[in-house]
């Protein structure tokens, strides 16, 4: 089972919202879509659901081309950002409804709407209607209607945006089980880079409509492949300022250590984070962000130093990552 | 606390609406006409029993009836195709949603008028084009067995905009991401319609057929200017009834008697629609409980 675009592009009026899109998800792989509002993700997402049609380009499913096939064919087990339950419906009714349409006998219907509730530990709400339900049990009602489809590709849109964040830590476990167990590739739109980290293999980052770098969490946050992608990945964000040299150089908050010599800075702003401290620094080169162990005493004149290794530079036209070798 | 904050509404309905139901009830009990010197004389229920034996206040009641279910269920099944097109995004809705509100938006009597003379034997347009046929003329406003036709028509025609309006706001509240869903699970427009769409707009359905049968039992000035109740008395309302006794017999007992007995009529009409709306079996339910 796999997923492939190519070369897809999708415009609205003379705009191009999508373009030259090229991705492929594997079997059991979680590809997170990432990027801020507006770059196109969510549309990539309707585009391989079929609920639009690309103005160019090929959708695959298991190698073979869906462009053209409905919505229903493509078999897409999907979750809404709103969670898309049918409020005059009760729990059960809202699992069935799908299969009822396609003809599929009540014996059939009963015993797969129950497996379903079982799987997702909702069986007692199978009576409730959608508004008596938690933010969490619509959630899991959801995610029961998509693995009811027996589907072939997982689309889920911010599945989790709805709800509060220590349930979001607590199921982010339970949710990549569950989809990836089937072994179908699952695509996961988010504009947390955090979850993003958190739930996928590898991650795909939008901006504009284009495909600005895709790789794995740990390629990403160490390479970053421009000023975007850097600035995007990783919590605080990472320092961006221009270097002598005419490039541009970033480093992670967490790379600048105190010294005894290098950089002198006054300390403007404490934030204690519990596990760690983030110091927002005035400095020559701008403000800086250091990260660093709430247990660290904070010297009372501040230098800072950090090891080459740790710079990252791009170019300060295009924005984008030059590779110190091959400087 | 809630009580008090319902107050201000709370008054003002008695004051529109209980107030004069009291002094009809009241008014009905007694003889209050011409010949008591408009005095108000306690009669013992003598209007009650009078209407009950009153054959053109049954002939009445049954045309009021019928020219309230048709017209109200004619233009239910018109609005929610005019309010399915309207929810559609094309080029140029927003002009006709406004154009659409224009028949509602004039006043009844002018539009009456018009259909009058569109029905007009022998110079309204309808009849020109009969008689262009080489047929027999209608005689639709003199004709018994059409008039009523066109008085519904009239209503129809004038009303139907204010409940596309309110069945296209309903549908506006439904998320478009619900229709999607089900649309991923391979259902059709129709399907969706009749699965969504269709109990999602109950409550809207509920209270524009409320308003609309509430004005149709009550309807006068359609009625009065199109036809004046005529032919022979076959479209004439409870309304037009009630207003005969009240200012040209000056039997103001007997009018508030047929009034009350037109709104018992029309509360349960409202009970009955409401069991058609919200009591309908769910056929798209498996655990029925």
């Amino acid at each position: 089972m796999s997923l492939t675009l190519e070369n897809i592009g999708r415009r609205i009026n003379k705009n191009w919202i999508i373009k030259g899109l090229n991705l492929h998800v594997a079997k059991g792989e979680c590809l997170a879509l990432l990027g801020p509002s507006g770059c196109g993700k969510s549309s990539t997402l309707r585009l391989i659901a079929g609920l639009d049609k690309p103005d160019e380009g090929t959708i695959k499913i298991n190698h073979k081309d869906v462009t053209n096939i409905s919505p229903v064919n493509r078999r897409i087990g999907m979750v809404f950002q709103s969670y898309a339950l049918y409020p005059h419906l009760n729990v059960a009714d809202n699992l069935s409804l799908g299969l009822r349409i396609r003809g599929v006998p009540v014996s059939e219907q009963k015993k797969r709407v129950n497996n379903a509730l079982g799987l997702m530990q909702i069986e007692s709400l199978f009576k409730r209607f959608p508004s008596e339900l938690s933010g969490g049990q619509r959630q899991r009602v959801a995610l029961a209607r998509a693995i009811l489809r027996d589907p072939k590709v997982y689309l889920l849109d911010e599945p989790m945006s709805n709800l509060d964040a220590q349930l979001r830590e607590e199921l982010r476990p339970e949710l990549r089980n569950l989809i990836l167990k089937g072994g179908q590739p699952v695509v996961y739109v988010t504009h947390d880079q955090h979850e993003a980290m958190a739930m996928a293999n590898r991650i795909a980052v939008l901006k504009n409509g284009r495909l600005e770098q895709i790789g794995t969490p740990e390629n990403l946050y160490a390479k970053p492949s421009s000023i975007f992608v850097a600035s995007f990945i990783g919590r605080p964000q990472m320092n961006i300022f221009p270097d002598k040299s005419g490039l541009i150089k970033a480093i992670r908050p967490e790379d600048l250590k105190f010294s005894n010599n290098g950089l002198k800075c006054n300390l403007v702003h404490k934030e204690w984070l519990g596990s760690s401290q983030l110091l927002l620094l005035d400095s020559q080169n701008g403000l800086l962000r250091l990260l660093c162990g709430s247990e660290e005493s904070i010297p009372e004149e501040i230098y800072i130093n950090w090891s080459s290794e740790k710079e990252h530079y791009f170019d300060s036209n295009t924005g984008k990552r030059i590779d110190k070798s091959r400087q | 606390m809630i009580i008090l904050f319902l107050l201000p509404a709370g008054i003002l309905i008695l004051l529109v609406f209980g107030v004069p139901l009291i002094r009809y009830s009241w008014l009905s009990m007694h003889a209050a006409s011409v010949v008591t010197g408009l005095d108000n004389i306690p009669n013992g229920g003598a209007n009650w029993i009078r209407l009950l034996n009153d054959m053109r206040f049954w002939k009445d009641a049954w045309q009021t009836v019928r020219f309230a279910s048709f017209s109200v269920s004619l233009e239910v099944f018109l609005a929610i195709l005019i309010a399915l097109l309207l929810h559609q995004k094309w080029k140029g809705r927003g002009i006709l949603r406004s154009i659409s509100l224009l028949p509602w938006a004039l006043p009844t009597t002018v539009m009456a008028l018009g259909w009058r003379w569109i029905f007009n034997t022998p110079y309204g347009p309808i009849e020109k084009i009969i008689n262009f046929m080489g047929l027999n003329p209608l005689n639709i406003l003199s004709n018994p067995k059409l008039t009523w036709l066109s008085t519904v028509l009239g209503d129809v025609w004038k009303t139907t905009p204010f409940l596309a309006l309110i069945l296209l706001a309903g549908l506006q509240t439904i998320p478009d991401d619900l229709y999607e869903a089900f649309r991923l699970e391979g259902g059709k427009p129709f399907q969706a319609f009749l699965k969504i769409s269709l109990p999602l707009l109950k409550p809207y359905l509920f209270l524009g057929v409320i308003f609309r049968l509430a004005q149709a039992f009550g309807v006068f000035d359609l009625i009065q200017v199109m036809t004046g109740g005529g032919p022979a008395g076959s479209t004439e309302s409870l309304a037009l009834y009630a207003y005969l006794n009240a200012m040209r017999f000056l039997d103001f007992g007997y009018s508030a008697t047929i009034m009350l007995a037109s709104f018992i009529l029309l509360v349960c009409a409202c009970a009955l629609s409401w069991v058609l709306i919200y009591q309908s079996k769910n056929i798209y339910r498996v655990y029925n409980s």
